[in-house]
Parts: C-alpha cells; structure tokens; sequence
C-alpha cells in the first residue's frame, strides 16, 4: 500500500481508437489514476498497453513531452494515434 | 501513353461544338496530369484578369494519370478555374467514384469554355459525347438531379452536377459528385452555373494501358494488404470514427476553431465528435473507389426537426457549422450538412460564413433588422435556416452567399473575415499551427489545408510530430508539403493514404513508392527529383497565374485576429502567427524576390519560360 506522500493524481484521456484502451465503466474518454510519483509518461502508456513509439501521439498538459518526461500531481496527459487528418 | 490516355475533351458551350485533342507527351509528363495539366492550359488559354463569370473564364475537369488505377485511393478529381470568390485560382479537389469513371470514358480531362445559351448538361458515354437540353433539371437540387440523370442516361453513369446555388451564383457553390462529395472550395459550381452547364454524366469502360501492368498489380496489392493489415493490428481512427475524430484533437491542441476563431477550445466538443457521430447517427463506413481505408459516412437522423440522411459530416463540417457557429447539437450539424450536399455548397465557407455573422451581430455590426432575426452563437436553428437561405439567396442570405469577405467588408469591417485571399479558414487555428498560418497565406487558392497539409506533422505526428507553435524550419517544411500535395493532386490519388504509404517515413516526405508507383503506370522514368520539380513547376505556374491576375507579396498574408491578437487558452495561449518570421526564408527557399514574384532564373530552371 502506498503512503499518501508517494502518490499523485493525474488525468489520462485517449483518443481516437485508443479509447478502446480506457479501463471498462469509463464515461466518456478520461480517467482519472493515482500513481506512484515517480511515474513518468512511458509508464502510462504501459499502463494501457499504448504503444510506446511513433505510432503515439503524447501531449502533456497540451504540450509535447520532453522524452520521457517525469509527471507531476494534477498533470493532464492526452494521448491519441499517429494518424492522417481531416 | 501509358497510365494517362492523353486525350482531352474540349466543350465549347457557346457554339456547342465538342472536339477531342492530344496532349503533347512532353507536357503530359512535365505536369503530371489533373492540377498540373489544368494550370497548363488554363495559364496558356485565360487571361488571368478576366472576370470569372465572364463567358471566357474556363472551367476545367482534370483527373491523373492515377486516377481510376489499382493504385490505392486513385479516385481523385480537380475542379480547376478562376475563383469568382477570391478572384484567385480555384483548385477543388473531390473523391468518390465519379472521378473514376470519368477517366474511363476515355478523356484525361474536360475543358469547358464560352457560355450555353440555355441550360445543358454534358453526356459522355466514350465516344458518344452530347450536350443536352436541362431546363428540366434547373432548379433541382443534387439528389434528384442525380437520380433524373441517371435515369436518363444510363443505370450505372456517374454524375457530377450544381445545385440551386451554382445556379444563382452562390460564391460559396460547390460542385457536387456521387451526390454527396463535394468540389467544393473557392465556389467553383458557381462558375459551372454562369455557364449553364447543370451537370456532367460520364460511362466508361476504358481502363488506361499500363507500362508494366504486372509490378502495377503487384505493388498496388501490396500496399492495399499493408494498409489492410495496419488496420487489423493497429486499428484506424479513420476507419473507426473517418475524420470525425479531429474535433477532440485539435481542441487539445487548442486550434479547434470556436465561435469565429476567437478561441481555439470548444466546451461542447465532445457532443460534436466522432464517437458521438458513430454511437448516433452511423449507419455504415463508404470508400470511394478503391480505397481501403473507408473514411466516408453513411449517416442517417431521425431525431424530429432535423431528420434527414446522406453522407458526413467531415471533421471541416463539423469545425465551420458547428464549433465556429457555437453549436454542439450534432443532429442539427448533420442536417445542415445535408442541406450544403442538396443545395451544391461548400460546408467550410458557408459555415465559416455564418459564424463571421454571428460574431458581427452579436457585437452590434450587423443591425437586427438586416438579418430579420437575432443571430446568435450556438443557435441551431437559425443556422440551418440561413444555410437554406445562402443556398438559394433569400433575404440576409443574399450576402452571406457572397462569403464571409464581402459580407464583413459591406459592413465596413473586413476584420471579421477569417479568411487568406478571401478564402475562409479550414478547421486549424494558426496560431497554434505556425506551419498552418504559412500555408494559408501561401497556397495559391488562399486559406487551404489540401494545398499542404503540415498538420500532419503539427498535429497528427505523421510521418513525424512537430512542435506546432514552433517556427524551426517550418518554411522550408511547407514549402515541401505544398510541392509533394501539388504532385499527389496532380497524379489523382488521396493525400489520407498518400502520406502514409506513398511517402518516405520521415520529414523529407520525399515521394519514393508514389515514384515507383507512378512508373509502373506511366512508363515515364520520373524520379523522385523530377516527380518533385513537377510539384514545383505547377506550384510556381500557378504563383504567375494569381500574380498577373493582380496579386501581389502583400496578399500572402493572415487577418489582424492571427497576426496582432494572441490565443487568449490553452497550448497556444500567448502565441499569433509569426508570419513575418517565417514568409522571407520561404521566399528564398522557393526561388522567388522579396516581392514574392519567381525570378527567371527559377522559372528558366522549372522549363517554365
């Protein structure tokens, strides 16, 4: 069980097919997580079994993460697939 | 020739002769066909200041040496003429299977020029070509005018035609095909309906020879299986949701156009989404014409006051009508995309359109009695109504169907337009797509996102993600989107597959496989340098187009709301368009003065004087 101290809130939303990734009940296309504080994007995207590569589009609080960039408490991360537009 | 027929039907409406012609091979290949041969002739044919509903404008149908191929998504069309809504060249692009069929008629492209003296409609059947009488089909909106057609042609022709906008000379017509794709950009179905030419039907069996149909075959099946197994592993939001999913990406980004583009987050986007679209309203994903990917909608509304059904809406449609207008009733976007299909016009502009009003009114331009009622954000009903009345000039919709340009100027303030060249945005806030605001100020048809569409890699991270508020290297970035989308226009295939699959895996988006592609075709020995100066040969005819038309460096440019007033939320809050940063190096890197004007020692170096 982890101490109070050790976690953090954060907020994942997925888009377009990586909706299908959201844990089961989700209304609509974010959920919320308490994760340990030394969580970083690459350890979300594990979390859902998104790939970890180009074919994912990561943005951090709207923002493109600086690599593997470490999350802090209320960070909102979006992630969606590389994928030809409208 | 090989992959094109090199042959061109001349339509001369006035004295209702028909020729056929050949095209010089030379030329054939150096313009690669559609958008490329289209300028050709339209440079060398037009003075490029006439009046565009003047009989002497030309109005040009221009399928590629790819289109109705094996080639994946070879199923392109241009509609190529002079704009009458921004007084530049109008470039429209359509899918579906019309363009298909038309180029198994036999004829790579239709040149129509003069003016009918009655309503006609062209019948092309291979060798039997008519003009027909259609004064019983003026008047008539799409669908009917496409089911009366086919019913008196042939059960399984295909047929292009105007609705009652292109009729009136709406500046926002667009050219509809298969009933619910659309030509739709820079109000090219108005110029068909100066013409009097209702509507183009075409049959064909004539597939085009190719030089080596064997590796044509195989490598055509080879990227439809890579596509097909992409999409089974992987999955495709296309595929899932077509371009319905945007609305949630581009809000994230915060360029999702909202309330005229004073914003670029919308709170009702996850009403308007594709999610929201497929849970409601799909009935079934529509491919146009070999095309594995299947973004097209088949959607249906029962819900009551806005029952219809048809094809859409495009993540475009769902920007203009409903985040620029405030809307997030999805059922009401629907209709109103339905009614632009009917009606032949282009959802972006009328949208854009209507959105410019709501602003005007709201801030006490537009007096209340001019519209005949409030016209407000968010107001779904009155939307729809004014769309039916741009389509058919009625009331206040007699200036909205001049566009949002001369609508915000009559009343003394251009300053609401969002618009380049008089042409209104497409669905991308710049100021949080740096790469978007160059393009719009320099696409030669004004504010186009298919002239070059680097919101693939601001926004979609195809081939790769780029910084979006970023200017590093952007000029030399759009510069080589705007040539590879001349060259994918040109050869008649879709950039949704193109840029995936035709191109180089990285930002050089060099067109290797779309080279090889082409060969197979053409048996013309392109690569991958001349495949891209011949992007960039019909890029710059088409600059001197617009410059002896009158334009000048100073209309490569964005409105102030881009220029002087920063994102007030989210990722690109703080930022404008940093156009006076980025504009010079793209001069430079395209060969051009610091007028914008090409020197002649790059039109000497593209062969093009």
């Amino acid at each position: 069980m982890l101490k109070s101290d050790d976690v953090m809130k954060i907020s994942v939303k997925l888009l377009t097919i990586y909706r299908k990734h959201l844990p089961e009940g989700t209304v609509g296309n974010t959920c919320t997580l308490e994760v340990e504080e030394t969580w970083r994007v690459s350890d979300v995207l594990t979390r859902f079994d998104i790939p970890n590569d180009a074919t994912s589009v990561v943005l951090v609080n709207g923002f493109s993460p600086e690599g593997d960039q470490h999350l802090e408490e209320g960070d909102e991360l979006c992630v969606y697939s590389a994928m030809a537009g409208g | 020739m090989k992959g094109w027929h090199g042959k061109i039907l001349r339509v001369n409406l006035t004295s209702g002769e028909i020729s056929t012609e050949t095209i010089d091979p030379q030329i054939g290949k150096d313009y690669l066909g559609g958008r490329g041969w289209a300028i050709r002739y339209l440079y060398d044919e037009v003075d490029p200041k006439v009046d565009p509903f003047s009989p002497d404008n030309k109005l040009i149908f221009a399928t590629g040496p790819l289109t109705g191929t094996p080639a994946p998504t070879g199923n392109r069309y241009m509609v190529v003429t002079k704009s009458p809504l921004t007084g530049a060249l109008a470039d429209s692009n359509s899918g579906g299977v019309f363009p298909t069929e038309m180029k198994w008629t036999g004829f790579d492209m239709f040149i129509f020029e003069g003016k009918a003296q009655q309503p006609v409609y062209l019948w092309v059947n291979e060798d039997q070509v008519e003009l027909r009488p259609a004064a019983h089909l003026w008047g008539k909106e799409v669908p009917e005018t496409t089911d009366l057609l086919i019913e008196e042609t042939d059960p399984k022709a295909k047929v292009a035609c105007i609705g009652p906008a292109g009729e009136r000379l709406v500046k926002v017509a667009a050219i509809m095909n298969d009933k619910h794709r659309a030509a739709g950009r820079s109000g090219v179905g108005a110029v068909m309906g100066s013409k009097n030419l209702k509507a183009v039907v075409v049959r064909g069996k004539r597939v085009p020879e190719f030089a080596d149909p064997e590796n044509m075959k195989k490598l055509s099946m080879f990227i439809q299986k890579e596509v097909g197994g992409d999409i089974k592993t992987k999955g495709s939001s296309l595929r899932e949701y077509g371009t319905a999913y945007v609305p949630q990406v581009t809000n994230e980004l915060g360029i999702l156009p909202t309330r005229n583009f004073k914003t670029g987050k919308f709170e009702g986007v996850d009403q308007i989404d594709g999610p929201s679209l497929k849970e409601q309203f799909l009935i079934r994903a529509k491919p146009c014409y070999k095309c594995p990917i299947s973004c097209g909608r088949d959607t249906r509304v029962d819900v009551p006051g806005y029952e219809g059904a048809g094809e859409g809406p495009e993540y475009e449609t769902l920007g203009a009508i409903g985040s620029s207008c405030g809307i997030d009733n999805l059922a009401a976007i629907l209709k109103a995309n339905y009614l632009c299909n009917e009606i032949g016009i282009d959802t972006i502009s009328a949208g854009m359109t209507i959105s410019c009003a709501m602003e005007m009114y709201e801030d006490g331009v537009i007096p209340e009695e001019d519209i005949g009622k409030p016209l407000n954000f968010g107001d779904a009903d009155t939307m729809i109504e004014f769309i039916h009345k741009t389509g058919y000039r009625e009331g206040f919709g007699d200036l909205l169907a001049e566009g949002s340009y001369r609508l915000a100027e009559h009343y003394g303030h251009p300053e609401y337009s969002i618009t380049a060249k008089k042409l209104e945005f497409p669905g991308y806030d710049p100021r949080g797509a740096q790469g978007m605001g160059l393009l719009y100020a320099t696409s030669n048809i004004g504010a186009s996102h298919m002239a070059g569409d680097i919101a693939y890699s601001e926004v979609f991270g195809v081939p790769v993600k780029l910084d979006p508020v970023s200017i590093e290297n952007k000029a030399e970035i759009v510069k080589r989107y705007e040539d590879v989308f001349t060259v994918i226009d040109a050869v008649g295939l879709c950039v949704f597959l193109s840029v995936r699959y035709m191109l180089d895996d990285d930002i050089s988006l060099l067109p290797s496989r779309l080279t090889q592609v082409m060969n197979y075709a053409t048996g013309a020995g392109y690569d991958v340098e001349t495949m891209l100066e011949a992007g960039e040969r019909v890029f710059n005819l088409e600059r001197l187009f617009l410059l002896e038309a009158g334009f000048t460096g100073a209309d490569d440019t964005l409105p102030d709301r881009m220029l002087k007033e920063p994102m007030t939320e989210g990722p690109a809050k703080g930022h404008v368009v940093y156009l006076d940063q980025m504009l010079p190096e793209f001069y430079r890197l395209r060969g051009w003065d610091e007028n914008g004007v090409p020197t002649p020692e790059k039109l000497s170096s593209l062969g093009i004087q």
